[in-house]
């Protein structure tokens, strides 16, 4: 699923099928290249829902067990969050320096969150070519 | 490429962040080699900073950031400009980190060929194949003197392997006049055929 399409996605409670928040930023760890949280907005409580607690990521709804795994970001998921490492638009250089354009969109397995492909300038990158996302730029192996 | 367009270029680390930004590059071996580059931090009223990062802990210098694993590979200042100025071999004070920019440039004929006015760097394979990298001076960009062809413009000149520089002169082998380029395209290969003919001749 494309964080372009995910983003905007209502977070729906399975225990009381209540929407409890809606998806405003997928962050993404680039070590383990995969989505380990979900940052929401309009929720009662908290702002994070961790990878780990959620039910199901589909195609029209994220589902949660119940509104109580949504809470505060721990220190690890609050560094990745932050809003100067936010990555779509970003500029894209490869590790050997070079600029190759901006990030556009980034592909993930909705049911294992691995991040599969990153979108620059219309050119899909395979996901495993993710090195970093810092406040500067999204770092991709160079190719070959 | 010219090291001017290496200056103000931002250190990114691989994890995407911008920790630092070119302000001067520091030669080594006589000036034939780039020792490695000291910082100035990011922004626009950012100072000098008293980190500086030698060559061999740089992981890439692309065209538009020079990478490096991350910020524990910056150094003191004074330790690459010693380690520099160390290795300066037979180049004496003007190659171990000195500016040759202003620096006449002499044939061993006797002929000026005019005043260095950027220096072109090219990144190759190191002599020792398990020690990196090396960033080799490949030329100088000069304002050519009347002694050459478009006397006035700019043009570049292939450099040997090791070369004598004082404040005042670059020596350099009578033969790098035939080897003159108007510009970068080709020029790689000017330096190549130069240096052949160099050894040929030695």
């Amino acid at each position: 699923m494309l964080v372009s399409q995910a983003t905007g996605h209502k977070v729906v409670s399975v225990a009381t099928a209540e929407t409890v928040g809606r998806v405003d930023h997928v962050v993404v760890d680039p070590q383990r290249r995969a989505v380990v949280a979900l940052e929401l907005k309009k929720t009662p409580s908290g702002s994070v829902l961790r990878w780990a607690d959620l039910t199901a990521f589909g195609t029209d709804a994220v589902t949660v067990g119940d509104a109580a795994a949504i809470g505060e970001p721990d220190e690890a998921v609050a560094f990745l969050a932050d809003k100067h490492r936010r990555y779509l638009g970003k500029r894209v250089l490869t590790t050997a320096g070079d600029e190759v354009g901006s990030l556009d969109d980034l592909d993930f397995d909705h049911e294992t969150g691995s991040v599969t492909a990153l979108v620059v300038g219309g050119e899909r990158l395979d996901g495993t070519r993710l090195v970093g996302i810092g406040t500067w730029a999204v770092v991709v192996r160079a190719a070959g | 490429m010219r090291t001017s367009e290496i200056e103000k270029r931002p250190v990114v680390t691989l994890a995407g962040d911008d920790v630092a930004q070119i302000k001067d590059v520091v030669y080594s071996a006589g000036g034939g080699e780039v020792g490695g580059f000291t910082l100035a931090g990011r922004g626009l009223f950012a100072g000098p900073s008293k980190q500086a990062l030698a060559w061999r802990a740089v992981s890439a210098l692309g065209a538009d950031a020079v990478m490096i694993d991350s910020v524990e590979r910056f150094e003191p200042v004074e330790a690459v400009l010693e380690a520099a100025a160390a290795a300066g071999g037979s180049g004496g004070s003007a190659g171990a980190g000195g500016n040759v920019l202003g620096s006449r440039v002499l044939t061993d004929a006797g002929v000026d060929l005019g005043k260095v006015v950027d220096v072109v760097v090219e990144v190759a394979d190191g002599p020792d194949p398990a020690g990196g990298t090396q960033c080799d001076v490949v030329g100088y960009e000069i304002e050519a003197s009347e002694a050459l062809k478009g006397a006035g413009t700019r043009l570049l000149i292939p450099l040997p392997d090791t070369l004598a520089a004082s404040g005042e002169h670059l020596m350099v082998p009578a033969a790098a006049q035939q080897f003159v380029r108007a510009d970068l395209a080709g020029f790689g290969a000017a330096v190549d055929d130069f240096r052949a003919a160099l050894r040929e001749g030695a």
